[in-house]
């Protein structure tokens, strides 16, 4: 049986004044997919996973997330989304701010304590979890803001350049983890503006202009364009000037 | 020439924000204009009962003829001399009922006693002395004559705006002055009149002005602590989590209003606290009244609080709004001169303001000990305010979700 496409949209097109961020662009992601979304900065990637959240409007197109016609309130639950600035409250204690967001969406203490204890461990910020998020690094906030992304188990995730700022070793870990969510059923849309880190996702999308360049697995991609990593890729494609709405 | 770079720098960024720019030349003129305004009126339609007893009879002593009796009809005279822009008079007959019915829509009721006209001439002939006056072509010399107790012309005026009292016996005074011409005498009212107060004790300036105060300041403060917040939180980027996440827009809005408003209420109680006990503002009346009062205006601003909040990009373009509000709020909701003194022409924008039913409900609690049967229209007003302001804050919260 096919997998359920949990993300899909056709046609998205969305204006900013007389800028085109979004290009007649269409996308889908089936369940238990680690969708990675790479182009460099202006490309439309923050425009689309917000317009695919419900966060932006599209003056033309319509997204679908997990059956449900967006915008649409049904969805929230099982829907995380880390946006690209911190978006967490730096006058409150790392710990403070997970249980605060964990009773947004109906976690009790303990239950959110526990998931906290987790995910401070994979943000390696356990030790960080009384201080107050204003006193961290502009990494550690960033790792504070994926922790509140993921806190509640969503099954659909859009995380908007969670690398950024994180040092190698801990990108690899963070990789890592966004893989064994895959494996655990969750779908996820990753943003990056390093091309190269790509690689991880099962399927990658390269976005330019608001236009897809091209779509599909990392290993598909380096063989079309025959090139051996995928900023070689990119460039290619980018000088071809193939783009697939 | 760094200096000169950053100051360049200052300019272009404001001129480009082309809304920071608006409020930066509106503002001033929007300030001159309701300044000029609300000190440019004077007071119009004091409702005013005059019962006229008078039988305009005044008997006089002579050397030439002994005592005569003339037709002065002083008290129709004092009537007609009224100033009509100021007073709205109302003719009655029944003294007891006109001085009963101050307070309600009624500001001063005044009768003259049926020998007006005799206490006044034989008063102004005492002040005056000996003096030859021209009686139906012939010449007489009216002499003093001792006074005789009798009835006195009986104000009762309504006192709980200090301003307007005084603003009423100074044009009862002019009226009295016209009428005292015709006897060519220059006599002060006050002993012809027993002015009675509505309310006991003296209501000062500082007791007027005390409700209106405490107001404002709730205004000020917790508009201005909700908006920056609410935009803080937007621009920060935790209200499009928040707004993300399984809350409803409504459920995000009384979060919010609960919680600005327990702040503002506590603002409020220690405001009246302090005022009471620091500075001994007259409070006559019911505290519970006056704290449902200062609940349903809570929850009103913090509606204000949230649409200013939509309506701005960043803190800065919420502080200048947030002038908008406050600066009317203080000239012209009645704070420290009443609506009566305004111009008829910037009136509407008095009743468009939420301080302005505040402040008449506390003033109306704290200095006539008026109870909450009598404060239907204030509180009506204020809780369609509250419920409105709170449903438009709930469309503006999704609205923020989508410009987040």
């Amino acid at each position: 049986m096919a997998a359920e496409q949990v993300v899909r949209a056709e046609g998205l097109r969305k204006r900013f004044g007389k800028r085109t961020a979004l290009d007649g662009l269409s996308l889908t992601v089936p369940q238990g997919q680690l969708y990675g979304l790479a182009g460099p900065n202006g490309a439309g990637k923050t425009t689309l996973i917000r317009t695919l959240c419900g966060l932006l409007l599209p003056d033309e197109g319509e997204a679908h997330l997990l059956g449900w016609r967006m915008p649409s309130t049904r969805v929230r639950a099982q829907l995380g989304y880390m946006p690209q600035d911190f978006a967490v409250y730096d006058d409150l204690t790392v710990l403070q701010n997970l249980e605060f967001f964990g009773e947004l969406y109906g976690l009790h203490r303990r239950p959110v304590r526990e998931r906290a204890n987790e995910l401070l461990d994979l943000v390696e910020l356990s030790d960080r979890k009384r201080q107050r998020v204003g006193t961290l690094s502009g990494g550690m906030r960033r790792r504070v803001s994926l922790a509140v992304s993921l806190l509640h188990k969503p099954r659909l995730a859009f995380l908007d350049e969670p690398t950024a700022g994180v040092d190698p070793k801990l990108r690899r870990s963070f990789w890592d983890h966004f893989n064994q969510l895959a494996d655990q059923d969750v779908t996820l849309v990753v943003t990056t503006h390093l091309v190269e880190e790509a690689l991880r996702c099962h399927v990658v999308g390269f976005l330019m202009a608001g236009r897809m360049l091209t779509q599909g697995t990392p290993e598909d991609i380096l063989a079309r364009t025959d090139t051996d990593n995928l900023d070689d890729a990119f460039i290619v494609l980018q000088e071809r000037g193939e783009a697939t709405p | 020439m760094t200096s000169l770079a950053l100051t360049r720098n200052v300019l272009r960024r404001i001129v480009r924000d082309v809304r920071t720019l608006a409020l930066i030349v509106i503002l001033p003129l929007f300030f001159v204009l309701l300044y000029g305004n609300s000190f440019s009126g004077s007071y119009t339609g004091l409702p005013i009962v005059v019962v006229n007893q008078d039988n305009g009879l005044a008997s006089v002593r002579t050397a030439e003829v002994g005592r005569i009796t003339l037709t002065v009809d002083l008290g129709q005279a004092f009537v007609n001399a009224l100033d009509p822009a100021v007073f709205d008079i109302v003719q009655a007959e029944d003294a007891e009922a006109a001085l009963a019915s101050v307070g309600e829509d009624v500001r001063a009721a005044i009768v003259f006693p049926k020998s007006f006209s005799n206490t006044v001439v034989n008063a102004a002939v005492r002040a005056g002395g000996e003096r030859r006056v021209e009686i139906d072509g012939d010449n007489v010399t009216l002499l003093p004559s001792e006074p005789v107790d009798g009835p006195v012309t009986a104000l009762t005026i309504d006192d709980s705006s200090p301003l307007v009292a005084r603003a009423m016996l100074d044009a009862l005074n002019a009226a009295f002055a016209t009428v005292l011409e015709t006897q060519q005498s220059s006599l002060d009212i006050d002993s012809f009149l027993d002015v009675r107060s509505l309310y006991e004790g003296r209501i000062r300036m500082l007791d007027f002005t005390a409700p209106g105060i405490i107001g404002f300041a709730m205004t000020l403060i917790t508009v201005m602590l909700t908006a920056m917040a609410v935009v803080r939180e937007r621009t920060g980027g935790t209200l499009t989590r928040i707004l993300i996440a399984p809350v409803s827009a409504w459920q995000v809005t009384l979060g919010y209003t609960l919680a600005f408003s327990l702040i503002a209420v506590f603002q409020a109680a220690e405001l009246l606290i302090a005022s009471v006990w620091l500075f001994d503002v007259r409070f006559v009346g019911d505290p519970g009244v006056v704290a449902l009062i200062i609940v349903l205006f809570a929850v009103g601003l913090q509606g204000i609080a949230t649409l200013i909040s939509t309506l701005s990009k960043n803190e800065a373009q919420a502080m200048q709004f947030v002038l908008f509000l406050v600066i009317p709020s203080l000239m012209l909701s009645g704070v420290f001169w009443p609506l009566e003194a305004m111009p008829a022409t910037i009136r509407p924008l008095s009743y468009a303001i939420p301080l302005t039913y505040a402040n008449a409900g506390l003033k109306k609690v704290m200095l006539t000990g008026s109870g909450i049967g009598d404060l239907t229209f204030e509180l009506a007003v204020l809780g369609a305010i509250a419920v409105g302001t709170l449903l438009l804050s709930v469309l503006s919260m999704r609205r923020q979700a989508y410009t987040a």
